[in-house]
Order: structure tokens, then sequence, then C-alpha cells
């Protein structure tokens, strides 16, 4: 695994490893890389693949409103926020 | 060179069902910040998305519209990516199994009509909203929007103009509006549109390199968008560059496209199928009841216009195209003698006052009973339609019925013989001069004293009736 | 007289007889709680809320309940109002949700109270609760060992008798294996039985909540107030809930028992291996017949659960931004600083790996190989477990290839000999079946678990099978000596 593929998929992820972790982690991610990799050797043509354990389909509900809305609640648990909005660093498009 | 232009258009429709697509929060227009927005739309930690049957049911409406193939099983994938107005990090949407697939449209441009097929139609919950100027150094995030049900609408591409793009709009509008699927509002972003740009030599197959020009809010905007983006592309390859791929906005005040900052690193979106839900299955039942509740479409309604209540074809073609016109006709008829007049009215005076304002038919103070009322007293000559109009004129305003204005400023068409001879003489005796002018070959006085007549009456003298005993007493 | 390691039943005579009121246990297991603190099972006491919700049952007398008045344990991933609900994560750790989980309003609804929200792993990811990020849990039975995981604070507290009970959540075994490594009863019901409703996802199409507790009879009481249709969780099954305790009695003669083939037991310590033989011949002697059967995809397990846990978490952990709650990052240049800040702040190693590893598997170019494929291995293996079911009534293994171990001792080199440790318990969370574990002595002092697997939907037999088989034997009365804590 190249640290190309790391970078990106630390962009995907939103996340940053340390300096002096990210060879620990390069490591350990081609490990766990190597064990999932095992799979390769199963014969599975023709096999669908299992989404849910379940077998069976969704409910769908009724198109009648049921608001559950506690808007100063969901404003209080934010870092930044007025009585409003929730607010982030200005985004420039 | 001949340059050929190529456009797919990507429509996304805001579905009118009552609630959200996996909650059951309101999705009322124009909320307080924040107020529509239920758990689940918050993304909060341990919530779960739940199925609203009504978007699938005008999906499948829409589909069945467009002759297309409906999915009985579809699935919900997500498509993973990080923005602020995206609360779980993830957007619920149909990746490999849609609910709608092929299908075709019919659009109208000046001269002709054109067949444009789509591709795929399928369900996703919309993000919220980002206000990105109001408030020093922050982006404000409204999570009202967040979770509403959208059709996304994928044609081929095969519009080959600004104009076409246009057109398959106006039939897209149209056919959601008929339906019942959408409110189709581009102003309030019920009905939105991304362009997919390409220009090619002529003759050449393969396509250009497509730009996609998003952010653009109404019929006008379209045409001006796309036909800037054609000739910046030209402008491109005639210099012997190459036209970079990439998402562009389009910029109502300078009438241009600029690159969009935030789409500027390529994303994967690792789509894969959403374990929360499962698979959707529409039953037999319910696809039939779509089928047998499947509204008249306009040209339907042409049709029976026509051969039900005996309007000309334009007319009938005018007022079928108009979901919101259509039912104000229909709902006027009951009451109506008349359909003709009916119609006319509508295609002229009241369609006129709409224009004016900018509104619909449903946003004005008009009701079906009061228009009704209208076209029936000018229709048993109660009202001449002169004053047919004034009176329209005030139930625009204050939408008061027409008997109420009628008795409260005394409009009465006078009709009798006697009356309207008694003012006829009075102009004669006091208009001699105009007397002898007319008797002495002046013709054109005729419409003096009918004007004269009118002044006296307010208007209110039945003009058949002036005309003819006017006729007589000049003859004398 | 002390509450400490008494089971729902005696505390229920207790109660019945009013030798103890519904405040009187309460108080008494919080004080057990803050006594015994050094184990770290409880990242949140709730001593105001449970004081109350205590006097409020002992006034209302009408005892119809099971759980009534009986003091729980939540695993901290449970959504509960107005309590910190942490995940044992720094980007949650000050975290109050607006809402209860279902799992918890049924259990309170049943009369029981919440004393507090036990510790965890991180996010649920582990089976040590070392990646917590308010630190290790102790394994009551010896200081400085792991506990299990990622229940493992619940797990805990009920081998250190401070609650006759708690919940716990099970992904990949977290629920069974804290049970055999702290000497208790833990069980995962068919995926679909109890709603995942408030329940902090991990990954969605594995996760389960289930009970902990000092027997099979108590885990029956729990489930039957757990389990249920939700309609705010459509993968929750609409299925009829048994009364778990009606034919829990019943005489297992005749039970069809399978042996796993492919879990070579030969290459286990030799003394774990004694436990699981002798265990084999007591249960042969209540009258079940043990068969040889074969899984043959089930040593694929491990790498099948390692691509698709990960991956489905790394879609549900992506909310956890900064933006509406949890821990935000200071000082940011613009949106994406604070999505990478927060977040790389907030995650504890572990968590990251999982988190990459999963965006990996999911990546385009990689989707096919990884999580597809994962996919598809996974419908081999119910289709294993399906054939099988056709013949016998449950399986047995034991819960883990190990007891427990000294803190630090495992998988800090290589992540991948932790996940071993699920060797036994993944295949079951894969198939959507359920599982129990329950105490079956104890090697080098340190317990032992062995693990029944049902057929859909059966948990009644499991509770049965465990439960006769602890109506004949003492280990699951064994009670850790907490002098050291």
């Amino acid at each position: 695994m190249d640290q190309e593929t790391v970078r990106t998929i630390c962009y995907l992820a939103r996340l940053k490893i340390d300096q002096n972790k990210s060879e620990k982690i390069q490591k350990d991610l081609e490990t766990i890389i190597e064990l999932i990799g095992s799979l390769q050797s199963i014969d599975t043509s023709d096999v669908e693949p299992l989404y849910s354990p379940l077998e069976m389909t969704a409910f769908k509900h009724e198109d009648l409103e049921k608001s559950d809305n506690k808007k100063n609640k969901f404003l209080e648990n934010a870092a930044e926020s007025n009585e409003d909005y929730f607010l982030v660093p200005r985004v420039v498009e | 060179m001949n340059w050929e232009t190529v456009i797919g258009l990507e429509t996304h429709v805001q579905l009118s069902t009552k609630t959200k697509l996996f909650s059951r929060a309101s999705t009322t227009f124009g909320a307080s910040p924040n107020t529509n927005v239920n758990l689940i739309d918050c993304g909060l930690p341990g919530v779960l998305p739940s199925v609203n049957k009504e978007a699938f049911y005008k999906a499948i409406r829409f589909g069945m519209a467009i002759g297309a193939h409906i999915n009985q099983t579809s699935i919900f994938d997500r498509k993973n990516y990080f923005y602020a107005d995206l609360p779980k990090g993830y957007q619920i949407t149909q990746m490999d199994l849609p609910i709608v697939l092929g299908g075709s449209i019919k659009i109208l441009t000046d001269d002709s009509t054109k067949i444009i097929n789509i591709t795929r139609a399928h369900l996703e919950e919309d993000a919220g909203k980002s206000i990105h100027d109001e408030f020093d150094g922050f982006s404000a995030i409204d999570l009202n929007r967040a979770g509403t049900p959208l059709l996304e609408i994928v044609s081929e591409p095969e519009i080959s103009s600004a104009k076409e793009a246009v057109a398959y709009m106006k039939a897209m509008h149209q056919l959601v509006t008929y339906l019942d699927v959408s409110d189709g509002n581009m102003a309030q972003g019920s009905l939105r549109c991304d362009a997919n740009v390409s220009i090619r030599k002529s003759g050449d197959s393969e396509l250009g390199t497509r730009t996609e020009i998003k952010n653009i809010n109404s019929f006008k905007f379209i045409e001006k968008a796309i036909n800037f983006e054609i000739k910046r592309q030209i402008k491109v390859l005639e210099s012997g560059e190459k036209v970079t791929q990439e998402t562009r906005l389009y910029d109502s005040a300078k009438d241009e496209t600029r690159p969009m900052r935030s789409k500027e690193f390529a994303n994967d979106y690792r789509y894969f199928p959403e374990p929360d839900l499962l698979p959707v299955v529409i039953s037999n039942e319910e696809m039939q009841k779509i089928k047998d509740e499947f509204p008249e479409l306009p040209t339907e309604k042409e049709i029976r216009y026509q051969n039900e209540y005996g309007l000309s074809s334009y007319d009938a073609q005018i007022i079928a195209s108009s979901k919101s016109m259509a039912d104000f006709f229909e709902s006027s008829l009951t009451g109506v003698k008349n359909y003709s007049l009916l119609a006319n009215w509508l295609i002229g005076e009241i369609s006129a006052y709409l224009n004016k304002e900018l509104i619909e038919i449903h946003e004005s103070k008009l009701s079906s009973e009061n228009i009704a009322m209208l076209i029936n007293r000018i229709d048993d000559q109660t009202i001449s339609g002169k004053i047919g109009k004034s009176i329209f004129e005030e139930m625009c305003i204050n939408g008061s019925s027409p008997d109420q204005i009628i008795e409260s400023k005394g409009l009465k068409q006078i009709t009798d013989d006697d009356s309207i001879e008694k003012v006829i003489d009075e102009v004669i005796e006091n208009n001699s001069e105009q007397v002898q002018g007319f008797k002495s070959g002046k013709e054109k006085l005729f419409g003096f004293f009918v004007g004269q007549v009118m002044k006296k009456t307010q208007g209110k003298a039945n003009p058949q009736t002036v005309n003819k005993i006017l006729k007589e007493k000049l003859a004398k | 007289m002390s509450i400490q390691f008494k089971s729902i039943t005696e505390l229920n005579k207790l109660l019945d007889s009013k030798a103890i009121s519904a405040s009187e246990l309460t108080q008494e297991s919080i004080q057990l709680a803050k006594k015994y603190s050094e184990l770290n099972c409880f990242v949140t006491l709730n001593e105001e809320n449970s004081s109350k919700r205590a006097s409020d049952i002992d006034r209302n007398k009408k005892n119809t309940s099971l759980l009534s008045g009986i003091p729980l344990a939540q695993k901290d991933l449970f959504c509960t109002e107005g309590l910190k609900t942490t995940c044992s994560s720094k980007i949650l750790s000050n975290f109050k949700p607006p809402y209860t989980a279902t799992v918890v309003k049924k259990l309170e609804d049943a009369g029981s109270i919440t004393i507090g929200k036990t510790n965890m792993d991180e996010f649920a990811m582990g089976s040590s609760n070392e990646t917590s990020f308010f630190g290790s849990v102790h394994n009551p039975w010896k200081k400085g060992f792991v506990p299990g995981g990622s229940s493992g604070g619940s797990a805990a507290a009920v081998a250190a008798g401070i609650v006759p009970a708690a919940t716990g959540t099970d992904t990949g075994g977290s629920i069974r294996q804290p049970a055999a490594h702290c000497g208790i009863t833990g069980l995962k019901p068919t995926y679909g039985r109890i709603s995942r409703w408030g329940m902090i996802a991990f990954a969605s199409s594995l996760d389960q909540a289930g009970p902990l507790a000092r027997s099979a009879e108590d885990c029956a009481i729990l489930l039957n107030s757990m389990s249920g249709y939700d309609s705010k969780d459509t993968t929750s099954l609409n299925a009829d809930v048994p009364n778990f305790l009606e034919d829990i009695n019943q005489s297992i003669k005749g039970k069809k028992i399978g042996i796993i083939k492919e879990f070579n037991l030969s290459d286990l310590d030799t003394e774990v291996q004694k436990r699981f033989d002798e265990s084999k011949k007591a249960f042969e002697n209540l009258g079940a017949e043990f068969i040889e059967v074969s899984l043959p995809n089930i040593s694929a397990s491990v790498p099948t659960y390692y691509s698709i846990a990960p991956a489905e978490c790394s879609s549900n952990l992506s909310r956890y931004d900064g933006v509406r709650f949890g821990h935000r990052a200071e000082n940011t240049d613009d949106l994406n600083d604070l999505y990478i800040k927060s977040r790389s702040e907030g995650f504890g190693d572990e968590v990251k790996r999982r988190i990459l590893i999963g965006t990996y598997a999911l990546s385009a170019g990689y989707y096919d190989a990884y999580y597809k494929k994962a996919q598809q291995v996974r419908r081999l293996i119910k289709n294993d477990f399906d054939q099988v079911f056709k013949s016998i009534d449950l399986l047995m293994t034991p819960t883990s290839p190990n007891t427990a171990f000294k803190f630090e001792s495992k998988g800090t080199q290589n992540p991948v000999e932790l996940y071993l440790e699920d060797l036994f318990t993944i295949s079951s969370n894969l198939a959507g079946l359920p599982a129990i574990s329950i105490p079956h002595g104890q090697v080098n002092s340190l317990p032992v678990g062995l693990q029944l697997i049902g057929n859909f939907l059966r948990e009644d037999q499991l509770l049965n099978a465990a439960h006769v088989f602890q109506q004949n034997s003492d280990f699951h009365n064994a009670k850790p000596n907490l002098e050291n804590f």
C-alpha cells in the first residue's frame, strides 16, 4: 500500500495521521488488507452478495406528518450555533 | 468550422409529498430555520431512516407517464462525501437499481416536436441549505430541506440547443405539475436543472469533453447559461486549447459560468447498498392502484374539452396546457352555460391579468364560482361585456362576487327599450349640430351618439338596443 | 444484607417481601459502583435520576413486572435523553442526546432503573475494552487483565455484582466474549429481534443489542422486555416475541448439538479444550446428542467480517464531523480543516484504522475485490448454517480461543492478533443468528465461556439449553474476589 493511496483514503475519510504514527498505520493497514485479501481464493461466481441477514423487504410508512423536532436542543449540541442556525467557518463557492 | 452542441439535462424534482423521504418531518416551504427537522434529518447518532411510500407512488406515476420501465424492487445506496449541509456525511440515493428506467418526453420547439429519451430516474434525499453571506465569517446551516424527496431525472444527451433545453424543461414542468408529482416551482427550488454541455465538430460521432453547469433557477437563465457555455467552449477549442471537464456555476448577475470551487477535488463516492434500509418492493396491487388513480394528461383534456364542451382546438390546447388553468376551467364548468365564453375569458382577460401580476390562477383572488357567475351575467345580458371587464378588475382586487359589485354599484344593464329611447331622445335633442352633420353624410358621427348615450347611462345601456333605436331615430 | 452478586430473580424476592425497597436497592448499587470505581466500569453514574425513579416505583407499589425496581447498567452507546452518551470516545465525550433509545425506554417502562452508562471499546470497536477514551476496564477476576470487549464495562459491572444485569451490543462477539472472560452469561439475539433505534451504529447489518446477566434465566427476563418490532427501525423484525421464560425448564433430552469440524479444537489451549470436553459430557448426561457437522466456509469468517464491518462503520461514522454535535477542533482555517482536525483529534487509533480500511474497501477499484467479495462469502457462510440447521438444533463451540489476557499484551504490534479473538463468535453475526455464552469453569483462575449458536429466531432453544445446564452446575454462581479493588 503506497503512501499515495494512504493519503487519498485519509483525505476521503477526513483523517490526518500524525507523522510519528504514519509508518505504523501504513503497516497495520497492509496487515489487515492481507487478512481480508485472503477471500480472493474463495469461488463466489454466481453468488448474490448478502447485504443484510434479513430476507425481507422494507416497510413503507404513510405520508403523514409527525414531528419530533427539538430545535433548541439540536442547536445547543453544536459547538457553534446561534438561535436559528448551525455555524461553520465560511465556505466560499 | 461548424460546431454541434450536445446537451444532457439532469433535472431534480422536489416531490410534493407532505413529509420527507425518510422521516415524517413536514416539507412545507418557508418554515422558520431548523424547525422542519426531525431527529433523523439531523443525522444524530443512533437514528435510522424509514421509507415514505407516497414518494415512491409519485415517482412511479412519473415513470408511467413517460412510458418508462418501473423497477418494482429497487434499492437505496449511500453516496459518501463531506459537506456542511449533508448531516450524515452521506446521501441516501439510488445507484444500481433505480425506481424508473428509460422512457421519453416529447418537447415542442418553435416549429417542431422532438422526442428526448430518458436514461433513468431515481429517488434520493435533498441536502440542507447553506447561507454564506449573512453571518460574519460563518456559513449558516439550515436543515429544513435536508431529507426532502427528490426525483433525479437524467436525459440522454440528445438535446441540441439552448432553446431545446428550455422546451424540455417546460415539458418537464407541465408533466410534473399535471401529475401532482411536484409544484415545479423553479424560483423556489422545487424544479432544478443541471446542464451537461459539450460541443463537437458537425458530423463527429465522438462526444466532446463536457462541463456541468449548476445553479440555474429559471427558464430564462437556462437559455442564457447554456448559450454562454457553448460560446465559451467554442472559443476554447478554436484557440487550440482543450475544454476542462469541470463543474461550473452560472452567475446570473454577470451572465457567465465559472468553475465551482468546492468541486475541485475529484470525489470517490464509495457507493454501497444502504444497510439500514431493506429492498423496497412495490406490489402489483399498488401498481394497479397508481394506474387506476392516474390523472388526466393535457392531450386527453384537449380532446375532451373539444368533444364535451365544444371548445375550438386552439382554445382547448391553451387551457389544457396549464394544470391550474385546466383545474379552474373544470371547476367553473358546472355553473356556466356558455362554455366558449368562459374559455374566451380565461384565455383573454384572465390570462392577461395573471401574466401581468406574474401569478397562477390559484394564487389570485378569483374563485371559479365568481367567474362562473360573471360569465353567466354577461351571457344573460344582465351586464354588458364592457361592464363585465370593470367588474372583473374589482373582483381581482378584493375577490368579491359579481352580484355584490353589480348591486353595490348599480351596474345592471339597461335593456328596456323605453328607458333607452328616452335617453336617445335627450341626446338627439341636445346635439342638433351633430345630428345635422350625420344626416348630411358624416356617418362616423354615429359613434359619437352611442358614446353620449353610454355616458348618460354610465355605460349600462345595452349596446345592441342602443344601436337599433338610434339607427331608427336618426333615420327619421 | 448485601445485594452484591444477587440475580434478578433473587432481588425480586427481596423486593416482593419488602425486605428491601427499590430506593435502597438503587442506592446500594450506586454505592457499589463507587466502591469499585477502580474497575472503571462506568463512564457516567446516573445517581440523582435513578434515586428519583426508585422512589416513584416505591410509591407506586404496583409491582407487576419482573424488572420493576431492578437496577441496570446501560452500555454507553445507547442514547439516553439528557444523560451523557459517549461511546467511550473523545468525539462524543460531552454529548447529551435529545432522545432515548427504544431498548432503554422499553427496559425503563418495564420498571428497571438505569444507574449508569458503562465503559466500552471506542464505538464498539475492540475485543478488550482497551480502546476506550476513558481508560481500560479491569477484569474483576484479575486486576490488570482485560474484561473482553467491546461491552467490557457492562460485563465487569455484572461480574462484580454491582448490578444484576446490563445491556450490551454484539457486532462480532462484543457481548459473548466479555461475558466469557468475566464468567457471566451474555446473549446476542437474532438480528432484528431488538430495535436499533437510538443504538449508536458501528456496523448496521451486524449490530445487535442484548442482555448480560448472572444466568440464562435473567437474560430471558431482559430479553422479554427488550425484544419487539419498532416502526422506527425498519430492520427490526415484525415477528412474535414468545415469553422466553415459558419453556426454559424443558428437558433437553434428544436435542441434537453440532460440533463444527472446521474449528480444529485440538489447536486450542489444553485446559480450554478440557473444559469444553467436560461440558460436552455434561450435556450428554442431560440427554443431548452430539453430531459432527461441516460449515465449509466458516474459517473465512474473520476476513469477511473485517471487510464488511469497517466498510459500514467508515460510512456510519462520517456524521461525526464537528458540525452539529460532538467535539469540534479550535483554530481551523476552513470547513475541510474543521473536519480533518475534529475527527483526527476526536477518534482513537483503532477507530481510525477501521475507518481507513473501510474507506479503502469501498473505494473505486477495490469495491468488488473487498466489500462485494466479502458480502458474497457472507452468503456462503449463511447458506452453510441454513444447511446444517436442517438436521440439528444447536451448535456448540468455545466462546473464545483464550481466557482474559493482560493489558497491552495483544494487538499492540499487530491489530489482527486481536481480531482473531473473535474467531468463534463472528460467524453468527454474519448470518444474523442468535448465540449465547455461558461460564463453564476456570483456567488459571480466569473464567472460560461456552457458546451455543441457535437457528433464526430460536433464542428459546438457546436459553433452554443454557438454563438446564446451569440448573445442573454451579459455574455461573462463582464470584470473583474483589479485595484488590
